[in-house]
């Protein structure tokens, strides 16, 4: 009986959770039968006609689709591998750092930028890159020659990667330090005596130490890979680099918001839910085998 | 059992939550059925007995520093005096800046949560039609429209109400807009000209000319490389303007597509009789290498497509040449002469075609829409509101609020409104007829106030349309009109027009479903051409996707829509 009662409250305290899980997860699942339907918003979704499956059809003959798909998870995985690698280097440089103050004084100015949303860090970026910007002016006292930065489809990748990547390492790094306290001195002190180099510490001690964490967050991040990050790249991009920063969202969003083209958006996001189901499952599958971490 | 309530508990909500739907629906259908009859007898300026007030999606310019007073885009002299003239108060469903408002207007339509009344495009009217959001307008406009907006939509014989009148209803007030918004002139600075020494340029290869020296020759005298030669399209403008968009594009390239005889973005007649679109033509492909070209020369502004508003560069003395309508002085140029007032922008009919013809192409009159949601219950307060504008439009003074903070305005104007202006405007300076002479002409709403103005703002001689021969500081308002019309329209006025028009100037049904990805890769693949990041055969590749992605459909139904 008393575990019983026990256990009520943590279901009560459940209970948001999953009105919302209801509420903005489930309910709106409703709203796929858009990519079937001939939809109109004056008429609902109760009164609009079905089309069955044309919408796909459309969908699979435009040249978008595949190129959006492919820049979503191009990008994403880019992301994923910089923000593991930067933050984890980044992270063990600064635990080499013996004097706190200016370890702590780091450590602060690096995560800033993540309380900054896209909106203000995008015109940063736009005017840094601009043509007449610092970047350019610098490069032309080297002789070469003002680029178009966020002009450029090839370069664009490289600017979301970068910028986002500058953007959160500092805010992620918290995570390996906090890992890196987690470590038990007394294995430090005992291969010291051992006569390992620092170097040495660092192969045998510390990445051992962290290993868990690190894996942990690269397979967990793998269910993100079709989220590229809307904020970011609505922020940045324009017609120019349509053809290498268009992503999923930021596509769903022109086509079915600006464009009114409501089927065809709900039928791509509904693929990239699909898509983004098996890569969740996955990546369930291997948190479990590698770390043995699991929910139920 | 816990479990048990914590199931039924969210069985019922998503039944909620459906049903709500549900029951949203249900209300709009009925809605459907209700006629609308006037409670009081329809009299177009009549102000409500009880205030009405009226929620508006309007655009508002963030940059349009005019309003004065501590008054608002809510509390001006145009919304007081529609308080107090038809005690309506006007409220904001939501307000956006002009680069951002189709945005929020298609939001407005795909969330089914409209404003009262809004102003929209072609293709937005036919999706509220279609999405039976709207209002149907008839007999709003039968009954309370005021004579003059109708004398003026009738003017143009027919076009306004056809391109409104959906299965015989009306669901839209048409606008009416002058001629003269269609035709984008070249604007230049003439002091950098005559600083270096060159004449207005004629031909394609003199506008080159031109650029270069604007590029390299230090025009501005400040010693750095920061001019440019031709402004290009911003983030909010096209390349060109199109047969849905055909009026007001700023910055764009069009001057250069008409000289060469590309009409990209137009319903032309092929050689065979039947509709081709412009944009799949050799002699756009031309146009296209003549502007790759011009940019990988450094003549054209090399931000094109990534710049957020062309117009600054205009206002801080940077750019030397831009394509645009006649009311610019509207636009950056009040701001560039405030700033430099030795900024002599002055308007060409150029450049020509190789026959030395001016060959622009021309706009439809009506581009824009009112729309009533549906459930409002005064749709006539809309059409009372235009009515008023137009009767009145004369009285307010644009210098301490512009005409764009009017609630839903809409421009009527004759369709040769602005040539008539011009030239009543010579006539008055000529002194060969006065001001008098012209106050009778009350669909020209703003000829009376332009004549009687004239004198305060231009200096003589009255010939020379110099800025130096001008006072702006004596009534800017009326300084920005006068100077529409005299540097402005001026070319319209003097040089002979070999105009081209478009088949076509609205949507058929497949481009509801095609177009937005047809023009996605047109816009896409011309903007590439230009900047050098793709070669000039993608032009090709282009035709051909055009083609098999629904182009050749609806050419198809282009040509039918003619043939009736």
């Amino acid at each position: 009986m008393r575990t019983k009662g026990f256990a009520k409250h943590y279901y009560l305290m459940l209970l948001p959770g999953f009105v919302w899980l209801i509420l903005f997860s489930l309910v709106p699942m409703f709203g796929i039968v858009i990519a079937f339907q001939n939809y109109n918003p004056g008429l609902g979704v109760f009164g609009s006609e079905f089309v069955g499956l044309e919408t796909f059809r459309y969908m699979f003959q435009l040249n978008d689709t595949m190129n959006v798909f492919f820049n979503t998870i191009y990008i994403a995985i880019m992301k994923i591998v910089g923000n593991l690698i930067v933050p984890l280097v980044f992270a063990l440089m600064l635990n080499e750092v013996r004097y706190m103050g200016l370890k702590r004084s780091i450590q602060t100015i690096v995560y800033l930028p993540h309380f900054l949303s896209w909106v203000i860090l995008g015109g940063v970026l736009l005017d840094i890159f601009a043509y007449g910007g610092p970047i350019n002016q610098l490069l032309g006292m080297f002789g070469i020659d003002p680029i178009l930065f966020f002009g450029r489809a090839d370069l664009f990748p490289f600017l979301v990667v970068g910028s986002d990547v500058w953007k959160e390492f500092g805010f992620n790094t918290i995570i390996y330090l906090a890992a890196l306290t987690g470590i038990n001195p007394a294995l430090y002190e005992a291969a010291s005596i051992d006569g390992a180099s620092r170097l040495r510490l660092l192969w045998h001690v510390t990445l051992p130490g962290i290993r868990t964490t690190a894996v942990l967050l690269a397979v967990l991040s793998l269910g993100n890979v079709l989220n590229a990050g809307f904020d970011q790249i609505f922020n940045l991009y324009n017609p120019l680099v349509y053809s290498s920063g268009d992503i999923i969202d930021t596509w769903v969003y022109r086509a079915g918001l600006l464009n009114l083209q409501y089927e065809l958006a709900t039928a791509v996001g509904l693929l990239k839910s699909v898509a983004g189901f098996m890569l969740i499952s996955l990546s369930y599958y291997l948190a479990y085998r590698f770390t043995n971490y699991r929910i139920f | 059992m816990l479990k048990k309530i914590l199931f039924l508990l969210l069985f019922v909500m998503l039944l909620v939550a459906c049903s709500n739907e549900d029951a949203s629906t249900d209300e709009t259908d009925d809605k459907d059925t209700t006629s609308e009859t006037p409670s009081e007898p329809a009299d177009p300026f009549g102000a409500y007995e009880e205030t009405v007030t009226i929620a508006i999606g309007q655009e508002v310019d963030p940059s349009d520093t005019s309003l004065q007073d501590g008054d608002t885009p809510l509390d001006n002299q145009y919304t007081r005096h529609v308080k107090e003239n038809l005690n309506i108060v006007v409220q904001h469903a939501f307000t956006a800046s002009p680069s951002n408002y189709d945005q929020k207007v298609s939001l407005a339509i795909a969330s089914n949560d409209l404003p009262d009344a809004m102003v929209v495009g072609p293709v937005e009217l036919r999706q509220l039609v279609e999405a039976d959001q709207i209002a149907d307008l008839t007999e709003v406009y039968e009954n309370y429209a005021s004579p003059a907006i109708k004398e003026i939509i009738d003017s143009s014989s027919g076009v306004a109400l056809e391109n409104v009148t959906f299965d015989g209803k009306i669901m839209a007030i048409p606008n009416s807009q002058a001629s003269a918004d269609g035709v984008h002139n070249l604007w230049i600075r003439k002091d950098w000209l005559d600083k270096l020494g060159l004449e207005p340029p004629k031909t394609l290869d003199d506008l080159k000319e031109v650029a270069r020296a604007f590029v390299e020759e230090d025009p501005d005298g400040n010693g750095q490389d920061d001019t440019i030669g031709l402004a290009g399209p911003d983030t909010s403008n096209k390349l060109y303007a199109n047969f849905l968009e055909s009026t007001n594009n700023l910055y764009g390239f069009d001057g250069i597509f008409s000289a060469l005889h590309a009409y990209p973005g137009y319903w032309l007649e092929g050689e065979d009789g039947k509709p081709v679109y412009g944009s799949t033509l050799p002699e756009t492909k031309e146009a296209l290498s003549f502007l790759r070209n011009m940019y990988s020369e450094g003549l054209i502004d090399p931000e094109i497509g990534v710049r957020e508003d062309s117009g600054e560069s205009v206002i801080s003395g940077n750019t030397g040449m831009f394509f645009g309508p006649f009311w610019m002085p509207y636009g950056p140029l009040t701001d560039a002469v405030k700033n430099n007032p030795d900024a002599n922008w002055q308007s060409y009919a150029l450049p020509l075609d190789a026959n030395g013809e001016y060959t622009p192409h021309l706009s439809t009159t009506t581009t824009q829409f009112v729309v009533v949601r549906k459930d409002y219950e005064h749709p006539e307060a809309a059409m009372k509101i235009l009515n008023n504008l137009l009767a009145n439009e004369s009285e307010f003074d644009p210098s301490i609020g512009g005409p764009g903070f009017y609630p839903l305005r809409l421009v009527y104007a004759p369709a040769d409104e602005m040539e008539v202006t011009t030239v009543a405007l010579r006539e008055v300076l000529a002194g060969t007829k006065e001001p008098e002479d012209f106050y009778d002409m009350p669909a020209y709403k703003l000829l009376k106030s332009d004549v009687d103005h004239i004198h305060e703002v231009k200096l003589e001689p009255y010939d020379n349309t110099d800025i130096e021969y001008w006072d702006p500081q004596a009534n800017l308002g009326q300084w920005t009109r006068a100077y529409s019309a005299l540097v402005g329209t001026a070319p319209l006025v003097d040089t002979e027009i070999n105009g081209v028009k478009s088949l076509i100037y609205s949507q058929t049904k497949t481009m509801e479903d095609r177009w937005v990805n047809l023009k996605k890769i047109e816009d896409e693949t011309f903007l590439k051409i230009i900047m050098g990041t793709e070669s000039l055969d993608a032009f090709d590749q282009f035709v051909e996707d055009w083609n098999s992605q629904g182009g050749e459909q609806i050419t198809e139904e282009v040509a039918d829509v003619v043939a009736k």
